[in-house]
This record gives structure tokens, sequence and C-alpha cells, in this order.
């Protein structure tokens, strides 16, 4: 394969260097799941509003986003500006591909109408402001509202009303001696460190810092939620594989009752199951409560030609009513205090579980290794957890090993 | 070499140089898109090379594949290559063989067999991952459903979630994606078999099987040794199947050594030490790739 990454960046240096820019051009990469994206509007309004620039965006798959932009930036052909999320910004930090911007935010007329503390969150470990949010969510408890009430249950506050009602939500629905509807949905492949994290890192004293996942309360994290597969099998068996598409997929189906998302599922799963389905924050567990923000921002590169122009672009994505725009196209939340108010695209029970699960939404370190953590070490180690190849123990020694060598 | 002067002239010396200069354009982009990503991989083999430190280029000698061969990873990794290739291979032979033999015979409809059995190695790996994925779903799959209902299990099993049969399933599909290629070339041996030979062997009184034994194994082995070595190649190197269907999945247990030094060069931006994990892997290949080019050096004879 590195033949092939090899070839790309030879193909891509040729191309940086035969295509060399019109003068007022910003090319820009994003990522959208929803087929029909506004970008094209949205350009074309910002065209309209500053004649002479022209915007070439470009949406890249999200599965090798980062992987395409990394290797735009070594082959000296990266985009002038794209979307970005925190986990990225140590690594672009450190190859020296970013522009800070903190002195065009703070000359910027829109950045009183930023949400509160966004703009803390975004701030890289060096203290230079590389990013300008753009859109966000946090994550919380989906829950079958119906299922709930038909067994007399609680929303579970707390991971041992949680693996008790995940207990009882595992039925067997129609007698045929097999399994039907499983309490819930865990997400044991790429991406599914955000349920693990509610569920461990929100122990008291557990964190990222040195034998602190080794410790008692670690490692007990970690067997508590083997145990909710191996013992309890309150998740399906398919779990150690399910990524976002299966574990949407089987809550939307019922074959699930609980499971963890932000706000930008909602309006599928209100389309599938109507007010069956409800949201509340995560449970608290072992003294603590702890869930993911999904940040997600715009940032130029310190390789853009057009900085200003490429400014000029991203504040615009980030102003009020586009920044509408652009959150109607992703489902995620508008980043500006004015969208924000009177926002109707979700269910108001979405978004006040979003509201509600802010006060305890934190970012994974703001390390380089946070990029190895999320795409291999963690799904890797709890798969292998889960299938009883390790033990719980030997699973946090491993994030241990990476983030504390 | 040749010169103006020289009484062979410039026609001679034209007629000469021509073959070379129409082969170069052909031997430059090989050379441009072959070759020298092979040199750079193996180069930044030798190198600590993480691609988000573009500033730290370090020789380090050996130590990457010092590293590989400590790696636990790596030897599950190769464990698992080789019995993909050792299933595999002569999975989607026999069944190619079976396969051809029976579109050998005469029986109405044949063209259309023929040109139906070429579907799964006519659609796009991707295309057969996702559908091979949902045929092995725990929910809805119809692989459990159908086991279900003969009885044959009691409860959905996962396959592609459970360590002992996910890299069975997979290697269950790669077998049904690969046959056809070993159908069509074992067909086109066998009729190239002339048909006096099985007249002569009924005459003297020969069993079919003798025959299979005596007259059609003899006359397709050619085609045979050289589909097993070709495939046998292609199968070692192919992780697109794997990468749509489990990723690697779960925890290592479907990992190849080309799985491990992709994701290790293009997810963990690890290049040294993916090159080296490459660079170890064509070594073991290389065995195999001498043996095909003697044999179709020899061909060209």
């Amino acid at each position: 394969m590195p033949k092939l990454v090899s070839v790309a960046l030879a193909l891509g240096l040729l191309a940086g260097t035969a295509a060399a820019q019109a003068d007022e051009t910003v090319r820009f990469w994003y990522h959208f799941d929803n087929a029909d994206n506004p970008m094209s509007e949205l350009v074309a309004k910002f065209e309209a509003e500053n004649p002479g620039i022209k915007i070439e965006a470009e949406n890249i798959p999200w599965n090798s986003y980062y992987d395409n932009l990394y290797t735009s930036i070594v082959a000296g052909n990266a985009p002038d500006a794209a979307m970005v999320k925190m986990f990225a910004q140590p690594r672009l930090v450190e190859m020296g591909a970013l522009e800070p911007i903190g002195d065009r935010i703070d000359a910027w007329e829109g950045k009183a109408d930023l949400q509160d503390n966004l703009l803390n969150l975004a701030q890289a470990s060096d203290g230079n402001s590389y990013y300008l949010p753009v859109q966000y969510v946090v994550l919380y408890l989906y829950y079958r509202q119906d299922m709930f009430e038909e067994l007399g249950l609680e929303v579970p506050k707390t991971c041992d009303d949680f693996r008790d009602a995940a207990i009882k939500l595992t039925r067997d629905t129609d007698g045929d001696g097999q399994t039907d509807v499983y309490g819930f949905g865990f997400r044991g492949g790429k991406g599914g460190h955000d349920h693990w994290g509610s569920l461990v890192l929100s122990r008291s004293g557990v964190d990222f810092s040195k034998d602190s996942l080794g410790s008692e309360a670690g490692v007990a994290g970690s067997q508590w939620v083997v145990d909710l597969f191996q013992k309890d099998k309150v998740f399906p068996p398919s779990a150690p594989n399910d990524g976002f598409k299966e574990v949407t997929g089987a809550f939307k189906a019922g074959k699930t009752a609980m499971t963890i998302h932000h706000i930008g599922s909602s309006n599928g799963m209100v389309e599938a199951l109507g007010d069956a389905v409800s949201a509340a924050p995560v449970p608290e567990c072992g003294g603590g409560h702890w869930t993911a923000f999904g940040d997600e921002s715009t940032a130029i590169f310190s390789s853009a030609q057009n900085k200003d122009a490429a400014w000029k672009w991203i504040s615009f994505l980030s102003s009020e009513g586009n920044n509408k725009e652009f959150n109607m196209a992703t489902g995620q939340l508008p980043v500006t205090k004015s969208d924000s108010e009177n926002w109707t695209l979700h269910e108001k029970r979405f978004v006040d579980a979003t509201v509600g699960s802010l006060p305890f939404a934190n970012l994974l370190p703001n390390t380089p290794e946070t990029s190895d953590f999320v795409n291999t070490v963690w799904p890797v180690n709890m798969q292998r957890a889960l299938t009883g190849e390790i033990t719980a123990e030997q699973m946090n020694a491993e994030i241990n090993k990476l983030y504390n060598p | 070499m040749l010169t103006m002067n020289e009484p062979m002239g410039r026609a001679a010396l034209a007629r000469k140089v021509l073959p070379y200069a129409l082969l170069s354009p052909a031997v430059l982009v090989t050379l441009a898109i072959v070759f020298f990503p092979m040199i750079q991989a193996a180069w930044m083999s030798l190198h600590d090379y993480i691609l988000w430190k573009p500033k730290d280029f370090t020789f380090v000698g050996l130590k990457n594949f010092a590293t590989a061969l400590g790696d636990e990873v790596f030897w599950i990794s190769l464990k698992h290559t080789v019995i993909w290739i050792a299933l595999t291979i002569p999975a989607q032979l026999l069944l190619g063989l079976a396969t051809a033999l029976l579109l050998n015979q005469e029986f109405p409809w044949r063209p259309l067999a023929r040109a139906l059995v070429i579907i799964p190695w006519a659609l796009p790996s991707v295309v057969i991952a996702l559908m091979w994925v949902w045929i092995y779903d725990a929910n809805y799959g119809i692989l459990n459903e159908f086991m279900l209902r003969l009885g044959l299990i009691k409860a959905s099993v996962p396959w592609l979630a459970d360590p002992d049969t996910a890299l069975y399933a997979i290697i269950l599909t790669l077998t049904w994606q690969g046959f056809p290629f070993f159908a069509v070339m074992i067909l086109a041996g066998l009729q190239s078999i002339p048909k006096s030979y099985y007249e002569a062997a009924s005459l003297d009184g020969a069993s079919t099987l003798r025959q299979f034994w005596h007259i059609t194994l003899p006359g397709i082995s050619g085609v045979l040794i050289t589909a097993v070595l070709l495939r046998t190649i292609w199968v070692a190197n192919s992780i697109d199947v794997i990468f749509v269907m489990t990723g690697g999945g779960p925890g290592y247990a479907t990992y190849t050594l080309p799985l491990y030094a992709f994701i290790k060069a293009r997810t963990n931006l690890d290049f040294g030490y993916g090159s080296s994990l490459a660079v170890l892997f064509t070594l073991m290949l290389l065995g195999l790739v001498v043996v095909y080019l003697r044999r179709a050096g020899r061909g060209i004879d």
C-alpha cells in the first residue's frame, strides 16, 4: 500500500505545481453524509456577496477524510481551508500546517454571536487559535419511551440503573426462545470510544493520565462494559463490529432499546419511531459524569495563497443565517447564538438532552496520540476484550501505554 | 555501438533503435509508477517516518524489521495470511474445476450458464463485500435465517463479529468471488484437449475416472499451475474485501499482513513501519513470483 500512497504523493506534487492557482480561488474541503448538501447554494451566495473570490468546495468521503488531508499536506497540495475536528489539531499543529487565526477572530464582527465557550474549547494547547467552530453536537442517551413505559422503568440516572434497565429491556418478545430486543446498542467498532467514555471515563479519578486507566476504578469500568456484553448479554451479539450504521439501524428497527448518539441522527430516529423515541443525558457512572463533545470547526492552512479570501469564506460559514443553512444540511447544531434561538430543525426533547449534557461534555485529550486511540487502539482492544481474547485490565493497559509510553 | 559512418547505415540504425523508442514510454511509465514507489517504500522502511512529523526522517537501519519480528500483531497477521491463502486457493480451485467440468458437458442453455458463472468475478469487490456483510448479518442476514429454519443453529451467529468465525466467513466470500476465474481458465484448457484422445481411451475401455486422471488432468495441468500461481499472488495481496467487511476486526481476528501494513501506514500514518511490513511480505511472496516468471518466460520463448 505505501506504493500507492507514494504515487498519490507524487501525483499530488505534480498537480500542485502544474495547476498554479488563480489569484482569488479558495479550495475548501468538507465532509457531509447528507446526499443533498447545500454547499453549492452557500457557495453561490458567497460568490455573489464577494465578487472576485471563487470557492472550489470539495466533498471528501468521511472514511478517508483525514488520510487524504494529511497526505495532501505532505505532498504540498493541501486545500486552502477545510472542515476539521479537534482530535486532528495536535497533528496538524505539529506538521506546521495550520494558520493562526486568533487576530482575525478578535477583529471579526461575528465573534460576539458565537456560543459561549466554543472558542475556548477549540483553542490549541500552544495557546493559539487555529480553529473557527462551525457546528457542534453532544452525545446523549436515546431510549425507547414506549418500552420503558411498558415495563414501568425509569430513565436511568446512574450506571446501576442503566444496567438494571438494560437487563429488563433485553427480552424475547415473540416467545420463540430467542432474544428479539437488546437493552443497549453498543458501538464496538470505530467511533465507539464515546460509548465507552460515558461508561468508564465518567468514574471519578479515571482519565488518560499515567496509570489512571490501570487503577482499580479504571479497570472496573472497562470490566463492567465487558460484563454487560458477556455476562448480562444486553448488547446484540454483533456489537464488537458494529459501527454507526449498525447501531442506529438496530435502534430504528426496534432491535435495541437504548443507544448513545447525538442530535444528528434524531430526525431519522423520529421518522422511524415517532414519539416512541426520546432522549436524556447519559447516566452518571462511578461518581462522575462524562459525555463526548462532538466538535467541528473550519481552519485555514499555512500553505494557502489567499488567506484573506479563505478567512472571508470560513467566517461566512460561521455567521448568522449561513451557519443555519450549513447545519440544516449536517443535522447538527449552529454555533451562532442568533441561529440557535428559534432553532426548529430538531424536536425540542433532543435539543434539551443536548443542552442538559453540555455541563459534563468533554473532548478527548488534545494530544497527537488521540488519533491512534480513536482509529486503532481503542477499537482493536475493545473488540478483543469483548470477545474474550484479552482482559479488561489488558485493554486499559494498552490505552495507558499509548498515552503514557 | 553503431555510428553513422559504419556500413550499416541510417536505415539499419533506425530499425535497431525504433523498437526501443516505441517501448520507452511504457518503460518510463512503469518505472515512474511501479519501480520508483517500490524503491521509495524500501527506502522508507529503513527510516523512522511518521507522516505527521514530516521533519523527522531518521535513518534507523533495520530497526523497523526487528520491531516487526518482535511484534505480536505481525505474527498474528502472518498466521492469518497463511490460513487465508491455504484455504482460499484450494477451495477456489476445486470449485472452479467442478464448475468447468460441468460447463464442458453438453446441455441446453450452456452458453447462458457460462455467461452467468462469471458474475461473481465481474462484480466489484466492494459490492461483493457489502452483499456478504448483509448475508452474514446477525439480525437480518439470510444465512442465519436459513440455518435457523433448518434447525442447524439455535440462535443467530454473529459471523463477522465472532473472532472464531470472522476469518472463515471472509474466506468463503473470497472463494465465491474467485472461483469463476479458475472455472473459465480451466474451461479454456479443457477445450484444447482433442476429442480424439477420449474416443481412443473409451475404445480401449478406460473408465470416466481413468480418462479424467490420464487425459483431462495432464491436459490442463499447465493452465492449473499458472492459474494457481497468479491467483495466490492476487489473493495474498488482496485486502479490499477484508477491509470493507470487517476492517480487520474484531480485534486482530481478520488482520492479514498486507492489511496490517495498510492500516499502519494509512491510518496510523507510520510509513516507516508500514513500509517495512510491506517489504517483508514482498520478500515472502518473491519466491512465488520467481516461479511464475520462470514459467511465463518459458511460455514466451
